[in-house]
C-alpha cells in the first residue's frame, strides 16, 4: 500500500469516527450526567466562541473569573457603573454552570445598583438587565436550574412588585407598557399568540417567544391553572416562571431539591394571594396612568392554591393555614364591597366551617363564627379598615365605598350616597395621616378626587358601566349632560329593573 | 544635538526593522476598532461612551506601555550583547547621548503610536455621537464630552480645630484636675464638632456656600452639576431617602427648588443645577431632609459643583500628555534595566517593577494597618510583627515614590467628564518625568558609562 494511500484512508477513517462521535455524543452526555460520572457539566445552547474559551481556559477559568470579580467590586465601591454589565457577562460566561455566580450577579444589578440611581428610568434598566442575566443567559446554560427560576420569579414578585423601591409603580408601569405591546395594545389573549393569525400576531408571538422567551401555550396553561391572570402585572409573570421551575423539576428529578420546590410554590400561592388583592389593571385616561383593582375571580383557586402549600409545607403548615385565614378574611370584605354578596356569603361559610374556633376580628376575642353574622362582620372589618396601613386594602376598601356610594344614588338613596363617600373621605384622611412624608410617594394613595372619578367612569362606561338607563339616572342625578352616543334599539326589550342584590 | 538625533533615528530603523512599529500600530488600531464591537456597555449612549474612553485608552495605556518596556530593554541590551553598540560607542559619541537617544527614539516612537491611536479614539468617539439621538447626543456633550472644573466648600479643618480648643480647654477649666486621656477627649470633641458641620437633621435644610471664585464670569447660562454622597445613621425600607434641593438666596437671588428626590446612601449621585449664585459669585445649596433620620454630608466629598471649563479635545490631549509621560518612565526604567542587565534579566526587572506599582493596594493595606500581619474583622483587633518596624516605614517610602507616578488618572478623568488641566499636566511632567525618570536615567546613564561593554558579548 503506498504512503499516500494509507495516509488517505487514515484521513477518512479519522472523518468517520468524528462524525461517528458526533452522533453518539448526546447519548453519553445524557448517561455521563444521570450516572454522575462527572462533576463537570457539558455545556447547553453554548455559542461556539464560549464552548471553546471554557474549554480552553479550563481550570484558568475560575482565577479569571475571580480577577474580574475583584474589578467589578472595587468599581461599584467607586459608583463606576457602566463596566458592570460587561463585568457581569464575562464572570457568568466563565463560570456557566456555577448557579450562585448568576444569582449573585442578578441580584446585584437588580437590588444593588439599581437604587443607586436617583432617576427612574436608570433604576428601571439596571432591573431589567438582573432579570435579562438570569433569562436570557442563565436558564439559557442552565435550563434545569429550579434556583434561577426561583430568582426570576422573585424579581418579578418582589423587585416589581411589591412597594419596597421608590420606584416600584414605574416599573410596574412600564412593565405593562412592555407586556401591552405584547398584546396588540388590548386585553390579553393568549389564544392569538398560540396560534396567529395575522402578521402582527405573529410578530407579537415572536417577540414574546425570542425576546421574552415565554412560551404562550405554557402560559395559557398557567393561566388555567392559577388565574385567571392579568399578564400585563409582574405577579402573573412570578407564577409564571415559578412553574416553569416546577416543570423542571419534575422533568429532572435527580436534580430536584426538596426545599427549592417548596420556594416555588411558595411564590406561586403568595403571588397569586397578590393577584387577588391588585390583580386587575385599571387605566385611567386622565393621567394616562394606572391603577390596581381586586381580581375576585381567582379567590378559589388562591385558597386552593394556599391548603395545597399547607399540605405540602408540614413545617410551615400553621403558619400556611394562618395566612389562609387571613386570605379568607380579606376576601369576604372584598366581595362585600363589590357587591357580590352571595359569594361572600359563600366564602363566609367556609370560612367559618374550616377555622370555627378562630376570631374573626384581630383582638375581639368573642368574634368567633358562632357568634358574628356575615353582615355584622363586614361591620366591623370597615372599622379595622379605617385603621388599615395596607395600601392595597385601602385602595379597594375605597373602591367599594365609591361603587357603593353610585349604586346608592341610582336606587335614590341619597343619604347612602353620602354616608358612603363620606366614609370614603375618613378612610382616605386617616391612611394619609398615617403615612410619614417620605413614604407618600411609594404609598401613598392618589387623589381621592381621581378615585372617584375614576370609579363613575366605570360606572357610566357605555361598554362596561351600567346600563344605559342607570347611567342616565346617575348623570341626571349629579346634573352632568346627557350621554352623546345614543343607547343601541332595544325593541320588544323589556324594562331594565335595577337591583340591590 | 546632531549626535542625539543619529542614535534616535537609529532606533527608529530598528523598531521598522523588527517590524515593532507595524505591530504595534495594528494591535492599537485594532484595540481601538475592535473593542467597541466587544464590550457591552450599561445601555445608555452615556455608559457606552465611558466603557469606551475607559477600555480604548486603558489597553492603548497597556499595549504602549508593554511594548515600551520591551522596546526599551531590547535596543540596548541586544545591541551590547550582540556587540553592535561596540561599533557605536568607539565614534566620537558620549555614553550618555547614546542612551539618551535611544530614550528619545523610544518617546519619538511612542508620540508617533500615541498621537496615531489617540486621534483614532478622538474620531471614533466623535463619529459615534453624531449617529446618537438628539436628546442623547445632549447629555454627552454636557456631560461626557467635555472638560468640567470642580469646586469644592471652603475648607473649614482650621474652624473646627479652632472650636475643638475652645471646648476642650473650657472642660479642663470646669474640670480641673481631671485624669483623662487628653489626645481622646480632644478626638471626641473634633468629631462632635465635626458631625454639626455634615449632618443634615431630620425635617431641617442644611446650607452650603460654595465661592465660584473667578469662574462665575463665565458661568452665567452655563449648567452647574452638583455630585453629591450623604451617609445614613438607619436603614430605610426602601434602601433610599428623600430629599429636596434648593438653590439661592431669597430677596437676593432667584430661587430654583429641585422636585422630591429619592437618593441612595453612600453613594455619589450627579445632577444639573442653575447658575443661580450672587454678585460676588457664591452659590448658595441648600438640602431639606424630608426623612426620619439625620443624613451626614462628609466633609471630604459630600459635595463637590462641576461646571463647564473648556473643551474635551484639549482636555484628551492632555490626557494623552500624561499617558505620555508614564510611557517616558518606563522607557527609562526598560533602559536603566538595560545598562546592566542582559535582555531577559531586564525585561524581567523592568516587569517586576511595573508589577509591584500596579499592585500597590497590598502595600497600601499594609502602611493603613500598621502591620503586615493584617486586621482581624472577627477580633477587631490588628496583629502586629517585630518585622513591622522596618517593613512599614519602607513601605510608606515605596509608596510615596509609587504614587508620585500614580496619582494622576487621566481615563478616569477623560471618561467621567472631568477637567485635566494645565497644571495637573505640568506636574505630572515634573513628578513623573523630570523627578522618577530623570532619577533613573541618570542611574542608567552613569551605570551605562562606567559599563565594559566588551565582556557583555554574546556567545556569537
Amino acid at each position: 500500500m503506498s504512503s499516500r494511500l494509507k495516509k488517505f484512508l487514515l484521513l477518512l477513517l479519522a472523518v468517520v469516527l468524528l462524525g461517528g462521535v458526533s452522533f453518539v455524543q448526546k447519548s453519553l452526555n445524557r448517561d455521563r450526567d444521570k450516572l454522575g460520572l462527572t462533576r463537570v457539566q457539558h455545556l447547553e445552547n453554548a455559542p461556539p466562541v464560549l464552548a471553546f474559551t471554557t474549554l480552553a481556559l479550563g481550570g484558568f477559568r475560575g482565577l479569571i473569573s475571580n480577577a474580574l470579580w475583584m474589578r467589578a467590586s472595587d468599581l461599584q465601591d467607586e459608583d463606576k457603573f457602566f463596566e458592570m454589565a460587561q463585568l457581569a457577562d464575562w464572570i457568568t460566561k466563565l463560570e456557566p454552570h456555577f448557579v450562585q455566580v448568576w444569582l449573585v450577579q442578578a441580584w446585584n444589578m437588580a437590588y444593588n445598583i439599581s437604587i443607586k440611581f436617583k432617576d427612574f428610568p436608570d433604576r428601571w434598566r439596571w432591573v431589567k438587565h438582573g432579570i435579562e442575566l438570569l433569562r436570557d443567559d442563565g436558564l439559557r446554560y442552565n435550563p434545569n436550574e429550579t434556583l434561577i427560576y426561583r430568582e426570576l420569579a422573585w424579581f418579578f414578585q418582589h423587585k416589581i412588585g411589591e412597594n419596597l423601591d421608590d420606584a416600584n409603580m414605574y416599573y410596574k408601569a412600564e412593565w405593562a407598557r412592555e407586556m401591552h405591546e405584547i398584546f396588540g395594545r388590548k386585553k390579553p389573549n393568549l389564544e392569538e399568540l398560540i396560534h396567529p393569525q395575522t402578521a402582527d400576531q405573529t410578530n407579537r408571538a415572536r417577540l414574546l417567544v425570542e425576546q421574552y422567551k415565554m412560551d404562550p401555550t405554557f402560559m395559557k396553561a398557567v393561566d388555567e391553572r392559577y388565574g385567571p391572570l392579568e399578564w400585563r402585572l409582574p405577579e402573573a409573570h412570578a407564577i409564571y416562571w415559578a412553574a416553569q421551575g416546577l416543570k423542571r423539576a419534575e422533568e429532572h428529578p435527580t436534580k430536584m431539591v426538596k426545599d427549592d420546590l417548596i420556594t416555588l410554590r411558595r411564590i406561586i400561592y403568595q403571588s397569586m394571594q397578590l393577584s387577588f388583592h391588585r390583580g386587575r389593571l385599571v387605566s385611567l385616561p386622565f393621567t394616562k396612568a394606572f391603577e390596581f383593582g381586586p381580581n375576585l375571580d381567582i379567590i378559589p383557586k388562591v385558597s386552593a392554591a394556599y391548603e395545597q402549600a399547607a399540605q405540602d409545607e408540614e413545617s410551615n403548615r400553621d403558619h400556611i393555614l394562618r395566612a389562609h385565614r387571613n386570605f379568607l378574611r380579606t376576601a369576604i370584605y372584598f366581595l362585600y364591597e363589590y357587591n357580590r354578596i352571595a359569594d361572600a356569603a359563600h366564602w363566609y361559610k367556609y370560612l367559618c366551617t374550616k377555622y370555627p374556633d378562630k376570631t374573626l376580628i384581630d383582638g375581639k376575642g368573642n368574634s368567633l363564627p358562632a357568634n358574628l353574622t356575615l353582615f355584622q362582620y363586614v361591620m366591623a372589618q370597615i372599622g379595622v379598615d379605617i385603621n388599615e396601613t395596607s395600601r392595597d386594602r385601602v385602595q379597594a376598601a375605597l373602591e367599594g365605598m365609591f361603587r357603593n356610594a353610585y349604586e346608592s344614588l341610582i336606587m335614590e338613596e341619597e343619604d347612602h350616597f353620602a354616608g358612603y363617600k363620606a366614609m370614603a373621605r375618613q378612610i382616605w384622611d386617616t391612611y394619609q395621616s398615617k403615612i410619614p412624608k417620605e413614604g407618600l410617594g411609594r404609598v401613598g394613595l392618589r387623589p381621592l378626587d381621581d378615585i372617584d372619578r375614576e370609579m363613575l367612569n366605570r360606572f357610566l362606561d357605555p361598554e362596561g358601566g351600567v346600563p344605559f338607563e342607570a347611567r342616565a339616572m346617575l348623570r341626571t342625578r349629579l346634573g352632568m349632560p346627557a350621554e352623546t352616543i345614543a343607547p343601541p334599539p332595544t325593541t320588544n326589550a323589556p324594562p331594565v329593573k335595577i337591583s340591590s342584590s | 544635538m546632531q549626535r542625539l538625533l543619529a542614535i534616535t533615528w537609529l532606533t527608529w530603523k530598528a523598531a521598522f526593522r523588527f517590524r515593532l512599529f507595524l505591530v504595534v500600530a495594528v494591535l492599537l488600531l485594532g484595540a481601538v476598532v475592535g473593542l467597541p464591537l466587544l464590550i457591552k456597555d450599561d445601555g445608555t449612549a452615556r455608559g457606552f461612551t465611558q466603557i469606551l474612553v475607559t477600555y480604548t485608552l486603558s489597553a492603548i495605556t497597556a499595549l504602549l506601555g508593554l511594548s515600551t518596556l520591551w522596546l526599551a530593554c531590547g535596543t540596548l541590551a541586544r545591541d551590547i550583547e550582540e556587540c553592535q553598540i561596540q561599533m557605536v560607542a568607539v565614534k566620537p559619541i558620549g555614553r550618555w547621548q547614546i542612551w539618551l537617544g535611544k530614550w528619545l527614539g523610544i518617546m519619538s516612537l511612542n508620540a508617533a503610536l500615541l498621537a496615531l491611536s489617540g486621534a483614532s479614539v478622538y474620531g471614533l468617539l466623535q463619529w459615534r455621537a453624531t449617529r446618537l439621538p438628539a436628546n442623547e447626543q445632549k447629555i454627552l456633550r454636557k456631560e461626557v464630552l467635555v472638560s468640567r472644573g470642580s469646586v469644592l466648600p471652603k475648607n473649614v479643618d482650621k474652624k473646627i480645630d479652632a472650636e475643638t480648643d475652645l471646648k476642650l480647654k473650657e472642660r479642663l477649666q470646669k474640670n480641673p484636675g481631671i485624669k483623662a486621656d487628653i489626645a481622646e477627649a480632644r478626638r471626641q470633641i473634633r468629631e462632635g464638632i465635626k458631625a454639626e458641620y455634615q449632618i443634615a437633621p431630620s425635617g431641617w435644610p442644611h446650607e452650603w456656600k460654595i465661592d465660584l471664585g473667578l469662574a462665575k464670569h463665565s458661568l452665567h447660562g452655563q449648567p452647574l452639576y452638583l455630585r453629591v454622597k450623604f451617609n445614613a445613621a438607619e436603614k430605610s425600607a426602601s434602601g433610599t431617602y428623600q430629599g429636596i434641593w434648593g438653590i439661592g438666596v431669597p430677596r437676593k437671588t432667584p430661587l430654583w427648588r429641585s422636585e422630591e428626590m429619592s437618593l441612595a446612601p453612600d453613594t455619589f449621585h450627579e445632577f444639573e443645577i442653575p447658575p443661580i449664585f450672587d454678585d460676588t459669585g457664591v452659590l448658595t445649596i441648600t438640602f431639606v431632609n424630608l426623612n426620619n433620620t439625620a443624613l451626614l454630608f462628609p466633609l471630604e466629598d459630600g459635595l463637590e459643583v462641576l461646571y463647564p471649563e473648556g473643551g474635551f479635545a484639549l482636555n484628551f490631549v492632555r490626557g494623552l500628555g500624561i499617558i505620555f509621560c508614564w510611557m517616558a518612565l518606563l522607557a527609562a526604567l526598560g533602559l536603566a534595566s538595560a545598562s546592566f542587565l542582559s535582555f531577559p534579566v531586564a525585561a524581567f526587572l523592568s516587569l517586576g517593577v511595573l508589577t509591584l506599582a500596579l499592585s500597590s493596594g497590598t502595600l497600601s493595606n499594609a502602611v493603613s494597618e500598621g502591620t503586615l500581619m493584617g486586621y482581624n474583622e472577627e477580633t477587631g483587633r490588628t496583629g502586629h510583627s517585630v518585622l513591622d518596624i522596618v517593613a512599614i516605614p519602607v513601605f510608606r517610602a515605596v509608596l510615596q515614590l509609587i504614587n508620585l507616578a500614580k496619582d494622576f488618572s487621566p481615563i478616569d478623568s477623560l471618561s467621567t467628564g472631568r477637567c485635566i488641566t494645565w497644571t495637573q499636566l505640568a506636574l505630572a511632567f515634573s513628578q513623573i518625568v523630570l523627578l522618577l525618570g530623570g532619577t533613573i536615567s541618570l542611574f542608567g546613564i552613569v551605570v551605562f558609562t562606567r559599563r565594559e561593554l566588551a565582556t557583555a558579548q554574546g556567545n556569537q
